[in-house]
This record gives structure tokens, sequence and C-alpha cells, in this order.
């Protein structure tokens, strides 16, 4: 170990995105490829009466214009493909942009004006959009990837009406899109009955699993190939529909096809986080301590299926209550699938944390305080013990940074002139996912290492984070370790979602990197031409690519000179499965609130995490900021609207789509415990990803309640709520 | 038509462009330049921004023709040879680069600010770049890479 782990080393991949060398998907040149643009229908609920394509056909340079009634079957893949069909396979519409036509040809600039002329006829029926329209309709979707959607531990509902204190509010939450600024785009080549996909993917294993179901083709026959992704946020975790239809029509057409999707499009292909309402109910003692939670959330569903993916993981799990009542419930709408966002679990915890501040401000004890009397120790749920927690650290570290001692409870007491100042606080906190994965590593004979996985870098860091961990167990400079990701070609590795990457890659990363270092200085002490022939191999140290005798660094070789040697690589795999589990933080907001304008500024952030130990505290630090961002959008601005009579999303486009820009985000202070969770084979690092930005919608909304004595219940928290 | 642009400092030709074409288009599917980004295709996010003369400008929303006998200036262009211009070294260093897709619209803006106004305050920098989003890094090492470069940019002055 040369302390490259924990050190917060620069970007391996930085060089190759400031020059723009990274190649991502849309970016790859494929001799002789077509361009797809999709039609998506214009009617939320119907079927297609009319399909005309002649205008369209007729265009110079086009080539094709599949519909229905020319793609063949396609069997309607399992998880991760989340809609409960595949378009284009019959006249039925499901939801407003869904394909219902694709277009191919020479250039996207000629396939996107014929699709322009594709003339679609549809009977229509009247779709339902809203959750206000059809709460009566709400019911228990059945099993979800084997969970279920209710959860009962003691008795909450007697407990509530015994307890000496209750709060009971609606919180409530619209459909908000994840806008990664990469588009999807996907490009489909067959050579006979193998296709290689150039993709926008998060777990590029997992598309190749839905590809080979739709297509019904050995899963060896498919490669995927994704080295550079622009962004994810859930949104490119599973495979959507165009993957499956782009790839139907090139085979079609025989010549590889590239489908990329408009910003537009991006608003109903492929996923979204689900309008949510929920019902909190909370009893409490005199004292704070919490004896029930019922929880009733109802969530978007379609009519095709029924995945709930914003558990209610922090009601259930968070704090030490006795009683929890937890109900996923769901209503059918005519919208397109929901999906898994980024921080899924933000949506529940957004409103037990504006629960818990109504709570204290209730028993008037301090929102801080109120927590540290109901932290959980043990896992209230499952009542096993925790490997690691140091969350009442996050507390005090993140409050005696933000100065919270000095903070006057009362509403509206902290001013600035004509500026009222609010200050709230919320926990943060996340699930994250263990996923088997493997890898190989291979030292070459110039003594250099290169690290293949089929995981892939969504921008988190994962080359340099497996480069660092490799260069650390084998003894190399980081710039001797070379990790390649996003190709099925390389062995089976983690999805990048439900922030599984750093727990499930690293464990196999530094068990290959160990047994490659051991494997080579065997090599080196077995080898009568090595200075280091006859140590004991327990004896030699490897260090910046030498191997050196213990206590006599003058016995030295190396791993160029072993390998040079050896005359031929050293290859080695790892594999491991890690366990999920959680993270956890705190955060703390100011917020500044002018009442002549109603203008609202979050001005000061400050944060304190538990994910374990800290692998690279750069990239670490990197995902707060970033997802201290999110909870600011989400706090302050995400919102898709419906229109509630054609079920069409009617501000399809990052111009009335608002996302955080920077003159709308503070600088962000983050602390981290950085202990290593000896539960995890990562290093004792967790999962971590998504746990920043948790609680920040809830702290902000604390903040506004601090600064103003209003309390809102509503993301996202918009001037017209404020005035 | 036939349209030609110095692109990175060389004379380019495309032929048979379609008038409706952008200046992005050419870059990425004629040129062999994917650097600048295809994302929102309205000029809200930034990630196409290139350099037409010595403004910078959203690619997308600059019709080819348009750039007729002008130059323009890429990412793949900033830094002369195998080096990294400033700007670029500083995002690395900085740690301003994520997923890594906006970088390349970023850094022409970033370099264009730092070359203008290399002593840019906080709230000066935050409302140049506000017309480049980037859904990952929350802006504020992005912040931290202009500081740095800019602080070398008046170094050099100095």
């Amino acid at each position: 170990m040369t302390g490259l782990v924990g050190r917060g080393v620069a970007r391996v991949d930085g060089r190759a995105k400031v020059t723009g060398a990274a190649r991502y998907a849309a970016d790859h040149e494929i001799p002789g490829m077509l361009h797809g643009h999709l039609v998506l229908s214009t009617v939320a609920r119907g079927e297609i009466t009319e399909l005309d394509t002649s205008a369209a056909l007729a265009l110079p340079g086009v080539v094709a214009v599949l519909t229905h009634r020319d793609l063949p079957p396609l069997r309607v893949p399992s998880f991760p493909y989340l809609k409960g069909f595949v378009p284009m396979q019959d006249t039925r519409v499901h939801h407003s942009g869904q394909p219902v036509a694709h277009v191919v040809a020479e250039t996207p600039e000629q396939a996107r004006e014929a699709a322009n002329l594709v003339r679609v006829r549809y009977r229509a029926e009247r779709p339902t959009a809203h959750l206000a329209h059809a709460l009566d309709e709400a019911f228990l979707p059945p099993l979800f990837r084997d969970e279920p959607n209710e959860f009962v531990r003691g008795d909450a509902g007697a407990a509530l009406e015994a307890a000496a204190v209750r709060v009971e509010q609606d919180y409530s939450s619209p459909m908000m899109h994840h806008n990664p600024i990469e588009p999807h785009s996907s490009t489909a080549v067959w050579d006979g009955n193998s296709l290689t996909l150039y993709e926008s993917a998060q777990g590029i294993v997992f598309t190749r699993r839905v590809v080979s179901i739709a297509f019904d083709l050995p899963e060896a026959n498919i490669r995927i190939i994704s080295p550079y992704l622009g962004g994810g946020f859930g949104a490119k975790g599973p495979t959507w529909s165009h993957t499956l239809l782009n790839a139907a029509v090139a085979r079609e057409v025989g010549r590889p096809v590239r489908v990329t999707l408009t910003r537009a499009q991006m608003y109903t292909m492929n996923g979204h986080r689900a309008e949510y309402r929920r019902n909190l109910r909370l009893g409490a003692t005199r004292e704070g301590r919490l004896t029930a939670i019922v929880d009733t959330s109802t969530a978007q569903l379609t009519r095709t299926d029924h995945g709930v993916y914003n558990t209610s993981e922090s009601t259930l799990r968070l704090y030490d209550c006795p009683n929890v009542h937890v109900r996923q419930l769901g209503v059918r709408l005519d919208l397109p699938s929901s999906s898994y966002m980024r921080s899924p679990e933000t949506t529940a915890h957004f409103g037990l944390e504006t629960a818990l501040d109504e709570l204290a401000h209730e028993l008037g004890v301090d929102p801080v305080e109120l927590r540290i009397r109901n932290h959980a120790s043990a896992d209230p749920h499952s009542g096993e013990p925790y490997s690691s927690k140091h969350l009442l650290d996050c507390y005090r570290i993140a409050a005696r940074a933000f100065g919270w001692a000095r903070r006057d409870p009362r509403p509206g007491s902290m001013r600035d002139g004509n500026v009222r100042v609010g200050w709230g606080m919320a926990t943060e906190t996340h699930t994250f996912s263990a996923i088997q994965s493997n890898v190989e590593l291979t030292v070459d004979v110039d003594g250099r290492a290169t690290l293949r996985a089929a995981t892939q870098e969504i921008g988190t860091g994962t080359y340099t984070v497996i480069t660092q961990v490799a260069a650390d167990e084998l003894g190399m400079p980081l710039e001797h370790v070379t990790t390649l990701l996003g190709d099925t070609a390389y062995p089976d590795a983690a999805l990048s979602a439900a922030s599984a990457t750093v727990a499930s890659v690293i464990g196999p990363v530094s068990q290959a990197a160990q047994d490659a270092r051991k494997a080579v200085i065997a090599l080196a002490v077995a080898d009568p031409r090595s200075p280091l022939h006859g140590v004991p191999a327990e004896d030699v140290v490897a260090e910046r690519g030498y191997l050196f005798a213990r206590g006599d660094r003058g016995r030295r070789d190396s791993y160029r000179g072993a390998l040079a040697r050896h005359g031929r690589p050293v290859i080695v795999t790892g594999s491991r499965l890690n366990s999920s589990g959680h993270s956890y933080g705190a955060v703390f907001v100011e917020v500044r609130f002018d009442p002549r304008l109603a203008t609202l500024r979050v001005s000061r952030v400050v944060t304190a995490y538990d994910p374990g130990r800290v692998l690279n505290h750069r990239t670490a630090h990197g995902q707060v900021i970033g997802g201290v961002t999110w909870g600011i959008g989400f706090a302050l601005m995400e919102h898709t609207m419906v229109d509630p009579h054609t079920a069409r999303v009617v501000n399809p486009n990052l111009s009335t789509y608002l996302v955080p820009v920077s003159a709308d985000t503070p600088s962000v202070e983050s602390f981290f415990v950085d202990r290593p969770d000896k539960g995890s084979t990562a290093l004792g690092a967790r999962g971590f990803g998504e746990t920043p930005g948790t609680g920040v919608p809830a702290a902000i909304g604390n903040a506004i309640f601090h600064a103003t004595g209003r309390r809102l219940r509503d993301v996202p928290f918009t001037r017209d709520k404020l005035l | 038509m036939r349209v030609t642009i110095e692109v990175n400092g060389e004379r380019r030709t495309a032929d048979d462009v379609w008038p409706g074409e952008s200046l992005l288009y050419v870059l990425r599917e004629r040129l062999g330049l994917p650097g600048a980004k295809n994302a929102c295709e309205q000029g809200e996010c930034g990630s196409c921004t290139v350099y037409l003369d010595d403004t910078p400008v959203c690619a997308c929303l600059v019709a080819a023709g348009q750039a007729e006998g002008r130059s323009v200036r890429t990412v793949e262009g900033l830094a002369g040879g195998d080096g990294l211009d400033p700007v670029q070294e500083a995002f690395v260093a900085t740690g301003a680069v994520q997923c890594g897709f906006c970088t390349p619209g970023l850094i022409v803006a970033a370099h264009e600010l730092v070359h203008r106004d290399p002593g840019a305050t906080d709230a000066e920098i935050r409302e140049a770049l506000a017309g480049n989003l980037c859904r990952c890094t929350g802006y504020e090492k992005i912040l931290d890479a202009v500081r740095l470069a800019a602080a070398k940019k008046a170094g050099e002055r100095a």
C-alpha cells in the first residue's frame, strides 16, 4: 500500500474530457451508419387508426420508415426494462410521446425532417394525468422485484392514538425529469446474428440482458460499449424502448443505425420521478421520543406497469420508533412509466424530515436534539446491529461548523436588514446496493497493469478510484495502471446506479491487485536471475513499481524486470459480492428571504457524512456538491408540468424545466467522519453517491419556516408559494 | 451548398451542406470534431459552445452558412499540440470535471471569460457561466477552475 487510497488524486480521465477526446455514445464514428429519428404519439390513450409514411419515404436520403406493421415481434424484457410493453408492436397507445414510427435516413437532419411528414391518426380516449383526479382509485400494488409495498412494525394505529403529541400532514412532490446533459443515444451494428450497441448506459451488463431477452439472442452474441457517459442520474440505468426499436430497425435495413433522442423526447422516453402525495402521521412523547409513524404515500403508476421506485426507506428504518406502518399506494394514470431518479428515497425523506421539524417546533425541542433522541443504534426494523454508523458525529461536526448553537429558534427572529434569515437542518441518508462484480487484471511484459471490468464511468470517478485502489495494492505509480470500463467484453460488473459501483467493484479490484502482486513477487523470488531470488515472498514489498526485500532495499527488482524475464503477462481475476446498506450524514442550510420581492436564496450549506472509508476525497466532495445542488433543484425549481386534458408534458425543454445554474448555488462545505465500515469488502467504503442531497429539500423548507413562519409542504417552493 | 470555415487554424471545406444545418452539425458530423456536444438544440445548455471568430456562441444556434469564411475554435483546438491550455489544466486540477459532457462547452466559455476579464468577481463568474448547464458538479469546482486559470493569466500579465 503506497497511500494512494483516500487521497484526492486528480481524475485519470480528466485529460480526455477537457480536450474533447472522450468518446460518448453519439461520438463514435461507424462506417456506413444511418441515422434514425423516432415519431412519437401525440395522444396519451387510444388506438392508431391510420399511419401514412408515403411523404416521409419520398424525401431524399430516407431509407426506411418502420412502424408496427413492419417490425418483427419483440419479447417484453424483464427488469431493468421497466415498461410493461414494447412500443411499435401493435396499434395501442399507452401514453403521450410513445414511439409509433422510426424513420431511417442518410443524415440525422433528413431523418428528422421525414419524421415530421409521417401522418398518424388516432382514435383518442380521454386520459387521466394527475393524482388529484384519481386518488379514489389508489391501491396497494403487488410485489415489485420481490419487495412488498406494505410494512408493519408494532401497532402504529394504537400507538398514534395513545401518543401525547401528534403531527399529521400531507406532503407532495411533482413529476421531475433526470435531464442528464447527454441525451440518450444508441447505435446498433449487426454482423449476422451478432449485435454491437454503442450505448449511453449506466449498466452495460443489464442492457445486454434486456436486449438478449427482447431479441431472443444469446448474451454471447451481444456486445454493449459505453466508455463514457454524459450523466445518467437513473435515466440510463434501465434500458428503454428506443434501444430495442433501433436495434430492430438496424436489422431490418441491414446497416448500422444511430438514434439520439431530442431533449423533448427525453421527457416521455426514459422515465421520471413520479408525482407523489404522502400523508404522514407522527406520534411522540412530550420528551420527543417517536412512538408511531404512519406513512401512506400515493405514487403515479401506469396502466401497463406498477413499479414503485421511491420507496419509504427512511420512514421505515431511519429512526428508532417501535411502531411503524408504511403503505406505498399507487394510482394508474395515462403517463409514461416512472423510474429511479437520483436519490429516489428523497421523496419520502422530504416528508419525514419536514414532519420532524414540525414536531420539534411543537415540542419546543431543538431539531438536532430531536433527531439525537430518536437515533437508531441498531436497524429498527430488523433489529440487526450496524457494522458501523457515525451519524451522531455528523450532527455534531456539521452543527458546530455551521454555528447552529447561535440559532434563535423563534421563526422570523433572525434578520439582516430587510432580509429574513432562516436556518434549517435535516438528516441525510440513502440506501446503497451491492452487486456481484468481477474484474480482470493483467500485468503485461512491460510491467504495466491493465484492469478490465464491465462496469462504467458515469461521471462519479469510477476510472479514477479503481485505478487508485489497483495501483495502491499493486505498489505501482498511478500512471502505470490503466483501467478499461464500459465494454461487455470485460468481466461482468456492477450497474452504476443505486450508489452501487464503489461498494460492488472495489472489493474485486483490491483482491485482483493483491493477487497480481503476490503472483509477480512469487515469480521474482523463484527466479535465479532476480536480485530477490530466495527472499521469502512475504518479505518482499512493492512500491512505485519496484519490488524490495524488506529491511534490505539494496535487493531490488521491479514489475518490469520480473515480467520481462517471465516473457508473458500475468493475468488474475477478482470476484466479490459486498453487502448493501445505508450511508448517513447531516445537512444544515441557511436561506435568505426578501419579503418585498418574495425572493429566496440558499446562501450557505454545511454538511457532514459517514460513508465509511473515503477512497478519494476529491470525488467524494464532488458527489456532495452535486447532490446538494440536486436537492436545491428538488426544493426550489424542478417540476414537469403535465396538461390535465391531454396528458402531455408542456415544458419538455431546459428553458422551462428549470435546473440549478451556477448563479443559483451557494458554496457547500463538507466534512467526512472517514472511518472504515468493517462490514464492507470495498476497503471499508460504503456506497455514497445518492446520500448527499436527500435531506436538502426538507432542510430548505425548514429554513424557510424559520425565516418566515410559513410551513411549505409541496415542492417546488416557488415564489408564488412564498408571496 | 459548400461551406468553407477556418477550424482550429485549418481551412476546412464541407460540401453538399443543407441550408438548414447547424454549425454544430457540420463540426460533429462532417468535420470529425465531436468535442462540442449536442444536448438541447435550443441554446439553453451551452454544451456546444465554440468560438466564432472571437465570440463564444452556441454552435447549435448558428447556421452553417453563417460561419462561411469565418474562423471557429473548438475545445479540440484550444491548446497547441499535445499540451493543455491553462483553463483545461485548471479544470482537471480543481476537480471541475465529472461526467465531462458539459465540459467542452464550459471550457470554451471559461476560456473566453478568463481572457476577457481575469479579475472577474465570484458573482460575475457565476453570472457569466449561468448559460452553461452542468448536472453533475454543482458548479463550485468550476468556479475554482476559473479562479485558478484567471490567477495564472493575471500572473502572466503582471
